[in-house]
């Protein structure tokens, strides 16, 4: 019926998080990674693909610059994605488009899925990233693309030509069904994202990847988010492991440093 | 001329919207879903109140940019909550409208907005510019909910839901304890091997006077905890005097949640999990064997 395109997001890896000596974040210090939640996305895209029977599209925008810096982990990610069950990926990188703006990577993956994957009948996208945690890619292509859209999804099931999905608000699930093409955004607990095997890292390699410029995936508005300052949250906590030869020992002094905060 | 419309499904909302944009002239609300009944509380904050008695994200966004086209206000604004975050997010995307979420500062400046957010899961804070019009999420709690009387108009919209359908709504088992107030609060983590483990968690926390709340896995995933036990950047955000983190690694986007706990403790049995840097107090130590040693001594003090 139709291939299942994945969005995959190369973010900077908060775990990784550098700063500059004036506090503000080092931004071209921190290495890119395949965010969270698209490895779920993709497992999910691996699980549906048989009902489908088309092909599994990842679909990368690099947000991150300098792009130059970036190709080495731009390549990483990509081969992780394939690794990861994607049978070929369509990687954006273009210094016209970063730093990434919600409003400009919105567009391009929506032009690049008219151009690139005319056949989608799914388009899967994680409910957030790790970077910049905004969650509003799903909306925002879905609009743009002018389909049936569902968001936190937690479960997903095709059923002919239509999606049945358990959305996640906060207080209750809704049982939602679409009709295929539709977008979906999923949460982290849709599946648990197997880790690729040495062979399919190795396949990886051999799959379809093609890079585009903003050339390819024109028309791009007008950048509308500016930058004034990243600064790092610095957490001054006390980090006292508190040690002692039994548990005993440790069980009181820890309630004996809880008292003393006047806390317990 | 509106230039704010408030986005919400709650009074509560509703109040710390109103204060969020406070700087801004006219404001009228789009007041949706469950609690609707409440409209009447909203009207009295003494702003015009259009109903719209679906919870359905299709209505919601089809109402929102309905109200859009008709009001062309200069800025949208609400709660990130995932009904507002799915439908606005939409009205966005129809507009190339610039979209802030997660936002725990604003300034509406004559011709662009100043606002601040959380970023690399909250290690970082982001300054961010951008021009009217615009959609901007705050979080909870983070604007002082406006206390005034007035009275304002009610006027209930219908509105038709998109091509999604609504087939069923399942609810979730939920706690109700509101972990938001809670002064102690045990959270607990896959470092718990099984449902019934959490009794340790339990019996600690009820020593304590406290609560018991959880990383996302536990609650969301393997469902050990009731969903409102969620902590974190994208569950609940609490501020104890004493949070005590049970076989917690210490991801950032649980962390978003509890640093403004006055003293965190970790208890974890790998010495190198990241929490021991973002805690006041570290026992490096298995839980099945430290939480039975400290739940008998925290026994005996009472005792005394
Ligand atoms: C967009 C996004 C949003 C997210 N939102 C949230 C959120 O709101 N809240 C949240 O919590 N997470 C959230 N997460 C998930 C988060 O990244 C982590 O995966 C999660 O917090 C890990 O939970 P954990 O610490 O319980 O488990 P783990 O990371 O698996 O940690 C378990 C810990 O237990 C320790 N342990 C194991 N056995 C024992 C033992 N016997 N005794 C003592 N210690 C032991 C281990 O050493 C380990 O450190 C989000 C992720 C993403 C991508």
């Amino acid at each position: 019926m139709g291939d299942i395109v994945v969005l995959v997001k190369p973010s900077l890896n908060p775990d990784m998080t550098r700063s500059k000596p004036d506090g503000t974040v080092d931004l071209d210090a921190i290495p890119l990674k395949l965010d969270d939640i698209d490895a779920n996305a993709l497992e999910a895209a691996k699980e549906l693909k048989n009902t489908l029977g088309g092909k599994i599209i990842a679909l990368l925008l690099l947000p991150w610059g300098p792009v130059q810096k970036r190709t080495r982990e731009l390549k990483m990610v990509t081969q992780e994605a394939l690794a990861r069950g994607a049978d070929e990926a369509y990687i954006v990188s273009d210094e016209k488009l970063l730093p990434g703006d919600p409003i400009i990577t919105a567009t391009v993956l929506s032009n690049a899925i008219k151009k690139y994957a005319p056949n989608a009948s799914l388009v899967l996208v994680a409910e957030a990233s790790i970077d910049q945690t905004t969650g509003q890619i799903a909306g925002r292509v879905a609009a743009k693309l002018g389909l049936p859209f569902i968001s936190y999804a937690r479960k997903i099931t095709i059923n002919g030509d239509k999606i049945v999905a358990e959305r996640d608000v906060e207080d209750h699930i809704e049982v939602m069904e679409a009709s295929l093409p539709a977008v979906v955004s999923v949460t982290q607990e849709i599946n648990e994202p197997r880790p690729p095997t040495l062979l399919q890292i190795r396949r990886a390699g051999k799959k379809p990847q093609k890079t585009l410029s903003a050339a390819d995936v024109e028309p791009i508005p007008e950048r509308k988010k500016e930058p004034v300052e990243y600064k790092i949250l610095t957490v001054s906590r006390k980090q006292i492991i508190i040690e002692g030869d039994t548990l005993e020992e440790i069980a009181e002094k820890l309630i004996e440093a809880l008292e003393k905060e006047g806390v317990l | 001329m509106v230039d704010a419309i408030i986005v919400a499904s709650s009074v509560q909302e509703v109040k710390e919207s109103l204060s969020a944009v406070s700087s801004l002239g006219d404001v009228e609300v789009l007041f949706y879903g469950k609690n609707t009944d409440n409209a009447a509380e909203v009207a009295k904050l003494g702003v015009k109140v259009y109903v719209l008695k679906s919870q359905h994200p299709g209505a919601l966004f089809n109402a929102v940019k309905k109200l859009y086209d008709e009001k062309k206000p200069k800025v949208i604004v609400g709660y990130g909550t995932k009904n507002n975050r799915d439908a606005l997010s939409r009205l966005a995307g129809t507009y190339d409208l610039p979209m802030a979420t997660d936002v725990i500062g604003v300034e509406f400046k004559d011709d662009h907005i100043i606002y601040k957010r959380g970023f690399l899961s909250e290690r970082a804070i982001a300054t961010e510019k951008i021009p009217y019009p615009a959609i901007i999420l705050v979080n909870a709690k983070v604007f002082e909910p406006v206390q005034r009387e007035g009275s304002g108009n009610i006027e209930e919209i219908t509105i038709e839901e998109d091509s999604v359908k609504l087939l069923e709504i399942k609810p979730k088992q939920l706690s109700g304890i509101n972990l938001e107030d809670a002064e102690i609060i045990v959270g607990v983590g896959r470092g718990f091997k099984k449902k019934e483990d959490l009794e340790l968690a339990f019996k600690l926390a009820e020593l304590l006077g406290g609560q018991v709340g959880a990383s996302r896995p536990i609650a969301a995933d393997y469902k050990w905890l009731p969903e409102d036990a969620w902590i974190g950047i994208s569950g609940k955000r609490v501020a104890p005097k004493l949070y005590i983190a049970v076989g917690i690694s210490g991801a950032p986007q649980h962390m978003a949640g509890v640093n403004n706990s006055k003293i965190i403790v970790a208890i974890n049995k790998d010495k190198s999990a990241p929490i021991f840097k973002l805690a006041d107090y570290g026992v490096v130590a298995d839980l099945y064997q430290f939480l039975p040693v400290l739940i008998k001594k925290l026994e005996e003090k009472k005792g005394k």
